[in-house]
């Protein structure tokens, strides 16, 4: 890096090292053979790994974990997509308005969203908990849906739409041929933004989530509250290497820096 | 080149090389105190990359600048006291105009009094004085490179250097433009070195012309002595020379549409040019219409032609209108030219040396 | 159909989704909270902001929130700066190294420091082996391990906002502020800093509402010794129950962060129009 901006190069190297460093501690303790959290490890062994694959609540969590991933990102783009289409195509009057309120959820904490379902829906209303977690994951990735889709939109160019319904195409036939095409990229970038947050959630599942519920997120946090023992550091390193080959994934398809480029949060 | 005029700056020997493309290729050159130099050439040739070094914003791999004497070849930018003017103009755009035009002088700890009063001056010079207030984003492209201009002077510069200025206004601007920057150079006498890609800017404001290609000087001079006697077809070609023709195998002539009249042919016309052409009776060649494009004032006739070494040659001839009589393509016809408007080429020669004024 | 009616029904479902999974529920906060009145919920903000208890956690939060966001900027910026600036192919490396914790879960991110800063930890270790201290300190549970662990999870948001704001600067501007005789550091200052400054602020706004409503960092690195709002919105709804207290501070930390989005918002727009 340039060496011509020595307190800056110094700044940025303290930066990589918060952010960094602490990752390959995990990493590193991951492989230990010995049973507590200490440095350095003591010997290598995948014992941990063992543990952790074998430890019924870390694989029960990840289940629902995957299941409400998945399920929370389908469902924010199968409502967001056609809401954004009706934003920016449907000449709608309160068009800021209607994004501002797709995007709302954005503003409020998560912890506080995660209450509000809590308090109405699981104690009030005495529904289950996996719909509402559903629900509520759905509702949090609402805007992720609508801002990196729309952002794909926006950028695309309504004459393309125009010059197929001159060519003949029915407005179906258009959304088909040329306007969902044009979304794909911001489709696979919302989805795969969603996916991870969805995945990684605290906050919001915090409440929500019940014992034959429980995310994989919170039952490691609960895991790490009693125990002091590796088997965190090894599902975390499983964590970590699936990241990173979701962002690879994300960096030859739509490219890294556009799926942030496009969303602030 | 008049060798009269202390030179504002010097090349020798420089070179700029990224991997192994040579941007600037062991280029020598004297820029001729309180005169307007252009360094002109086609996009990649090198001009600019030059410009920057002579700024001190890329360093020369090899080499060494001289600024009024001394060496500069690796001092910073912003030792240098140079004024650029960027051809995206650069302003600042969180000051206003003046603070911009003031922004070098400020750095210089000018009192605020003078400051003020040549900030004022600057922009008096370009016309903008009742813009000074404004952010630049409110301006017109032209008016935003007026205050780059301002800007640039207000710091009494060494060398005012111009990369591109004109390269983003439309076209009546530009010329416009041109007499006002001369107009100025008058007036301060300032030593300006301009980036262009474009002859007629060249050859209109240049005092001293120097013709790029592939990182190395093909030609320097006056406009005129550059313009009368293109030293090589590459600079004929770039200064809008169309007709190339080889009386044998080392001897090119070249000549331009406007001196290469057509006339409606008759059998016992020469069919082949004259090898002395250049020297004596001028140029004749029997030729066949290809295309005739009318522009209103004149017509553009292209034929098809054979060169005295039997290569096949296309020809163009730029006629007034309302001399010609009429043509269509496929007619038979004589193309002739006058031997003193027939410029000879040396055979496609390397880059001409440093003594390229030699050239006149 | 008619057009409105085809972009009414693309909208419903979405809608409704928002209604039913957000909106309501948190109208709900303030009118419906089960065994609770809203006159008591707004009487609890009220004495959130009295009681020295309540006052110390507020205290904290907001200490801490900003205490994390001076040090995402103050580290974010030069690494943006650094990065939109460099020509290097390691500046692309570099970057994507940087937002990678992004999508990296909040609570892989912050046991590493569990790991770092535990009594048998890296840095106790390293830093009694220098000879600094003569036992490993306790550096867990402590503001020094909250503070870190949310500069760790924030920093890549502030980098990604600065960046996007460092990058559209013209690079030319430096260039033309140099040739007027402006030295690097002064060319930063003068120019940098003020055009990226809108990106400052969002950097600066969106750290300081993470940092005020993480809850993952406060209990794994803050335990019950270090208390913050987000830690005691949890307890207060699920281990003691008191719907109340819950409610209230779900209020005041919302409260918090929209009023500085609100205000964040409005220096954006000043810094836009002058």
């Amino acid at each position: 890096m340039n060496t011509s901006k020595p307190v800056a190069a110094s700044l940025a190297v303290l930066g990589y090292i918060i952010m960094i460093v602490p990752i390959l501690f995990v990493v590193a303790t991951a492989f230990t053979s010995g049973s507590t959290l200490r440095f350095p490890p003591e010997g290598f062994s995948f014992q941990w790994f063992e543990a952790a694959l074998d430890y019924a609540p870390f694989t029960g969590a990840l289940f629902t974990s995957l299941q409400l991933a998945v399920c929370s990102t389908a469902l924010a783009l199968a409502v967001g997509v056609p809401a954004t289409l009706a934003i920016h195509r449907g000449s709608l009057p309160g068009k800021g308005l209607v994004e501002g309120l797709f995007l709302s959820p954005l503003i409020i904490p998560e912890l506080v969203v995660g209450l509000a379902l809590y308090q109405q829906l699981i104690i009030t209303f005495r529904i289950d908990n996996f719909p509402v977690l559903l629900l509520g994951h759905t509702a949090l990735l609402l805007p992720y849906a609508v801002r990196v889709t729309g952002a794909a939109l926006a950028g695309s160019d309504v004459s393309l739409e125009e010059a197929s319904r001159g060519l003949g195409a029915s407005p179906i036939r258009t959304f088909f041929s040329i306007t969902l095409p044009m979304l794909r990229p911001g489709i696979f970038s919302a989805a795969l933004l969603g996916f991870v947050t969805s995945f990684n959630n605290v906050p919001l599942s915090l409440l929500l989530q019940s014992r034959e519920s429980s995310t994989l997120p919170v039952t490691m946090l609960d895991y790490v509250q009693q125990n002091y023992d590796p088997m965190v550091a090894a599902i975390s390193t499983l964590i970590l290497a699936a990241t990173v080959v979701v962002a690879v994934v994300a960096e030859r398809t739509v490219g890294f820096a556009k799926i942030f480029g496009g969303i602030n949060r | 080149m008049n060798t009269s005029h202390a030179a504002a700056a010097r090349f020798e020997s420089v070179t700029q090389t990224f991997g192994d493309f040579a941007a600037v290729d062991g280029i020598d050159l004297s820029i001729a105190e309180g005169k307007l130099t252009t360094l002109l050439g086609p996009s990649g040739c090198g001009k600019t990359t030059s410009l920057r070094m002579l700024a001190g914003y890329a360093r020369p791999t090899s080499g060494k600048i001289y600024i009024q004497g001394k060496d500069a070849t690796t001092a910073p930018p912003e030792k240098r006291g140079l004024g650029m003017v960027f051809q995206s103009y650069a302003l600042f755009p969180h000051m206003t105009v003046g603070d911009n035009v003031g922004y070098g002088l400020k750095l210089r700890k000018t009192s605020r009094a003078e400051l003020q009063t040549r900030v004022q001056e600057s922009l008096e010079m370009v016309g903008l004085s009742h813009l000074a207030g404004q952010k630049p984003r409110k301006l017109s492209g032209g008016q935003q490179q007026r205050v780059a201009l301002a800007r640039a002077i207000a710091i009494r510069p060494r060398l005012l250097l111009l990369d591109e200025p004109l390269s983003n206004l439309d076209a009546r601007l530009r010329v416009q433009m041109r007499a006002e920057i001369r107009r100025i150079q008058n007036e301060t006498g300032l030593t300006v070195v301009l980036v262009t890609h474009d002859q007629d800017e060249a050859l209109e404001m240049s005092d001293d012309m120097v013709l790029m290609r592939q990182g190395k000087i093909m030609q320097q001079g006056s406009p005129e002595a550059v313009f009368g006697a293109p030293a090589s077809r590459f600079v004929a070609n770039f200064l809008g020379y169309e007709n190339f023709l080889a009386l044998d195998s080392t001897r090119q002539i070249t000549v331009r549409p406007e001196h290469l009249i057509t006339t409606p042919t008759s059998p016992q016309d020469p069919a082949a040019v004259n090898p002395d052409a250049a020297a004596g009776p001028g140029l004749h060649l029997r030729g066949t219409v290809v295309d005739v494009a009318y522009r209103g004032v004149d017509v553009i006739v292209t034929s098809r032609a054979l060169d005295p070494t039997g290569q096949q040659v296309q020809l163009l001839s730029n006629m007034r209108a309302d001399a010609l009589s009429h043509l269509t393509p496929g007619d038979e016809v004589l193309l002739s030219a006058p031997g003193d408007r027939l410029v000879a080429l040396a055979a496609e020669p390397e880059a001409a040396s440093s003594a390229a004024g030699a050239a006149r | 159909m008619t057009r409105r009616g085809t972009v009414a029904l693309l909208l419903i479902p979405g809608l409704a989704f928002l209604l039913i999974g957000f909106l309501v529920p948190a109208l709900g906060i303030l009118f419906a909270a089960p065994g609770a009145n809203t006159m008591d919920i707004f009487a609890r903000v009220g004495t959130m902001f009295t009681d020295p208890y309540d006052l110390r956690i507020i205290g904290r939060t907001i200490g801490l929130g900003l205490i994390v966001t001076v040090l995402c900027v103050v580290l974010g910026f030069p690494i943006a700066y650094l990065l939109a600036r460099s020509t290097s192919r390691w500046a692309g490396i570099l970057l994507a190294l940087a937002i990678f914790p992004l999508l990296l879960s909040n609570v892989v991110r912050t046991f590493g420091w569990l790991v770092v800063l535990g009594s048998n930890g890296a840095l106790g270790q390293l830093l009694t082996w220098l000879g600094i201290t003569d036992s490993p300190p306790q550096l867990l549970y402590t503001p020094f391990a909250i503070v870190m662990g949310l500069t760790q999870l924030f920093l890549p948001l502030a980098i990604v906002s600065c960046y996007s704001a460092v990058s559209q600067i013209d690079a030319g501007l430096d260039d033309a502020a140099r040739g007027l005789g402006a030295s690097k550091l002064r060319t930063f200052w003068d120019l940098v800093v003020p055009l990226a400054a809108p990106g400052i602020v969002v950097a600066a706004t969106l750290v300081f509402a993470g940092s005020v409503t993480a809850y993952t960092t406060p209990y794994l690195l803050g335990g019950s010794r270090q208390r913050m709002l987000a830690t005691e919105l949890f307890s207060y709804s699920s281990v003691t129950v008191d719907w109340v207290s819950a409610s209230a501070t779900a209020i005041v930390m919302t409260l918090l962060v929209v009023a500085v989005s609100v205000t964040a918002a409005r220096i954006g727009r000043k810094g836009s129009v002058s």
